[in-house]
């Protein structure tokens, strides 16, 4: 494990680096994001302030607006570029480079996009949980915030990151058959958005398949630590999502080397 | 022409003196490699688009065609063709990139598409379209990634960089980021990242594309002094022959995917270099319509006349139509202000056999 870190310490610095460089490009990406976040928040209020009820499918208002700010932050920082980072270098054949190395290729990927995600990390995550906080206090009158369920939250939140980083990089592979990812990687954000949770709470969908998508991989992206966090899951609950995000990871781990080999088989590099 | 079975010829020359010295147990086996590519065709205008999205056209393109060959230890061997003949994708099925389609390859005792982690370890590559350097680190940052990654010690890569220092010149460059580098400092310092784990083989597929002459020297030299000092084999691909010439033991010739010549280079001098070239300058250029060398020497393609305007240029085989001969039809001919004949160097050779106009018999 140790020496794991010293081979692929370099990357995360590379990481830290280049995300250095690209900063205004984030800048302007996270506030078109933040934006997006504050109209889902007076579209709900809207619903609220109308239908009269004090709560809407059993969220209250404030449970609702801690879903939105706390599904904004969780699919920021458990988002993945992997798809995109993978993509282009078959794209432009610079995946041969890493090939002539003795490394893996997931955890190369994985190291330096920690190194980028540090950034985006220390900008949105600290002012948005203490404005969550301090809106839920001043709505309730009292401290909502629970460390342990915090801990619990983080917990989860590695876990969602991880299963998105493997769910990218396989999609990532597609780009040997697709050869260009930019079109699709648009639909599956989208696709992947709506059915983790991170537009609307997966309790708002049918029964079924609300039932199907807690199952599926895609909950344990967004929706499972949102939950956690504003306290929506009991004990049992939280046991068996934290079990069925790390069995959705071990899949993932499996599946992309799996994909990898059969593409590594057919590979032609592109661009000579 | 006589070239009978050149490569059987060749090949026996080395394999005898192997068996003397162990040292010179070959490293790399190839053995009737073969890659085939898919390619989707495309009919023209929209409706080819329409129809080629629906239901795409494929034909397999075979661009390596079971090629043989084996490479001794401390070999710097020369890897040639024109674009397009297939080099690099043997590179990449040698260095474990692609898997080949059929047939194998074996170096220093490993496969290298099926142990490609532990195969790498052992070898060094340099792509020079490519580069391995990290772009937007500085360039010791490099050196220091690639020192974890093959678990080079602290003690050997000290002397490992100095050594790479005094060959390859980086102290100049070594503090700046990659990106800020020129093409020549980039290639020396993608040299030196191929070298830092000391490889066993050195492939280095065109690594002298668009430099200088003096940078293309300092290159040579480092390769040379590498493979002395070390016994590191090489495998070079190259358009420049300069680099054949100076650096290279073997060369070994390829054309649309299958070997066309492999021997030493005086062999292939001995063999083909009876290739003449005459220059001159006519008189008066509409003469020119006078010449039948065709006609008057009873021989088809042996003869091949380029005007570029300025100077006309003959290329003939000497052992078919004699100088004299030559001269004497040309000159009674038409006028001429200057005229010379020259021996084929190794570029007109080589562009010769890509040209096809020498038959070789592989």
């Amino acid at each position: 494990m140790r020496r794991i870190f010293k081979i692929y310490k370099p990357f995360t610095h590379a990481g830290v680096m280049l995300a250095a460089q690209y900063r205004v490009n984030f800048i302007f990406f996270i506030l078109g994001d933040v934006l997006m976040c504050f109209i889902n928040y007076f579209l709900w209020k809207a619903v609220f302030s109308s239908g009269g009820a004090q709560t809407f499918m059993g969220f209250s208002e404030t449970d609702m607006v801690s879903y939105i700010f706390i599904s904004f932050l969780t699919s920021t920082l458990a988002y993945s570029d992997g798809s995109y980072a993978v993509g282009e270098e078959i794209k432009d054949g610079s995946i041969a480079m890493r090939m002539i190395k003795p490394i893996r290729f997931d955890l190369a990927f994985l190291f330096q996009e920690l190194g980028e995600r540090t950034m985006s990390i220390s900008i949105v995550f600290l002012p948005l949980m203490v404005g969550v906080e301090i809106f839920r206090f001043v709505v309730t009158g009292a401290v909502q915030f629970n460390i342990f369920r915090f801990l619990l939250y983080l917990l989860s939140l590695v876990l969602a990151y991880l299963i998105n980083f493997y769910v990218n990089v396989c999609y990532g592979y597609s780009a040997f058959v697709l050869k260009n990812l930019w079109g699709s990687n648009l639909l599956k954000n989208i696709i992947i958005g709506f059915l983790s949770g991170a537009t609307i709470p997966l309790a708002f969908l049918p029964p079924v398949l609300s039932a199907v998508l807690n199952f599926l991989p895609f909950a344990s992206l967004t929706y499972t630590p949102v939950m956690i966090y504003i306290g929506m899951y009991g004990p049992v609950q939280i046991l068996t999502s934290f079990g069925l995000q790390i069995v959705w990871l071990i899949f993932f781990i499996f599946l992309q080397q799996v994909i990898w080999n059969a593409c590594v088989k057919r590979l032609s590099v592109q661009g000579g | 022409m006589t070239g009978s079975c050149l490569s059987v010829a060749f090949d026996a020359i080395p394999r005898v003196t192997h068996m003397l010295t162990k040292e010179m147990i070959q490293l790399i086996y190839v053995n009737k490699l073969k890659k085939d590519f898919k390619k989707t065709i495309k009919e023209p205008g929209l409706k080819g688009s329409l129809k080629s999205f629906v239901k795409p056209k494929t034909e397999i393109i075979t661009a390596v065609n079971e090629i043989d060959f084996h490479v001794p230890k401390g070999e710097i061997l020369g890897f040639i063709g024109p674009n397009g003949a297939g080099k690099s994708t043997v590179i990449k099925m040698l260095t474990g990139i692609l898997t080949p389609t059929s047939g194998s390859c074996e170096i220093n005792g490993k496969v290298p598409y099926k142990n490609r982690k532990s195969y790498v370890r052992e070898i060094g590559v340099v792509f020079g379209q490519r580069t391995q350097l990290w772009w937007d680190l500085a360039l010791r940052e490099t050196y220091t990634v690639l020192k974890e990654i093959y678990e080079v010690d602290d003690k050997s890569f000290k002397e490992r960089m100095a050594f790479l220092n005094e060959v390859l010149e980086l102290d100049e460059f070594i503090t700046s980021p990659v990106r800020t580098l020129s093409l020549g400092q980039r290639m020396r310092a993608d040299i030196a990242a191929s070298l830092l784990h000391s490889p066993k083989v050195l492939f280095l597929d065109e690594p002298t594309i668009g430099l200088d002459v003096v940078v293309k020297d300092n290159i040579r030299k480092a390769v040379k002094t590498i493979n002395e000092n070390e016994q590191t084999t090489v495998i070079l691909t190259t358009h420049d022959l300069q680099d054949v010439e100076n650096l290279c033991d073997r060369i070994v010739m390829i054309d649309k995917g299958s070997k066309i010549f492999d021997g030493e280079i005086a062999e292939l001098k001995r063999k083909f270099g009876q290739s003449r070239e005459m220059k001159f300058v006519p008189a008066d250029f509409s003469a020119l319509d006078k010449l039948d060398y065709e006609g008057e020497f009873h021989l088809k393609d042996a003869v091949e006349v380029e005007n570029d305007g300025h100077n006309v240029s003959v290329r003939f085989d000497s052992d078919r139509i004699s100088v004299e001969k030559m001269l004497n039809y040309t000159l009674s001919k038409l006028h001429v202000k200057d005229i010379n004949v020259s021996d084929a160097d190794i570029e007109e050779i080589i562009k010769g056999i890509y040209r096809s106009e020498v038959k070789v018999d592989a």
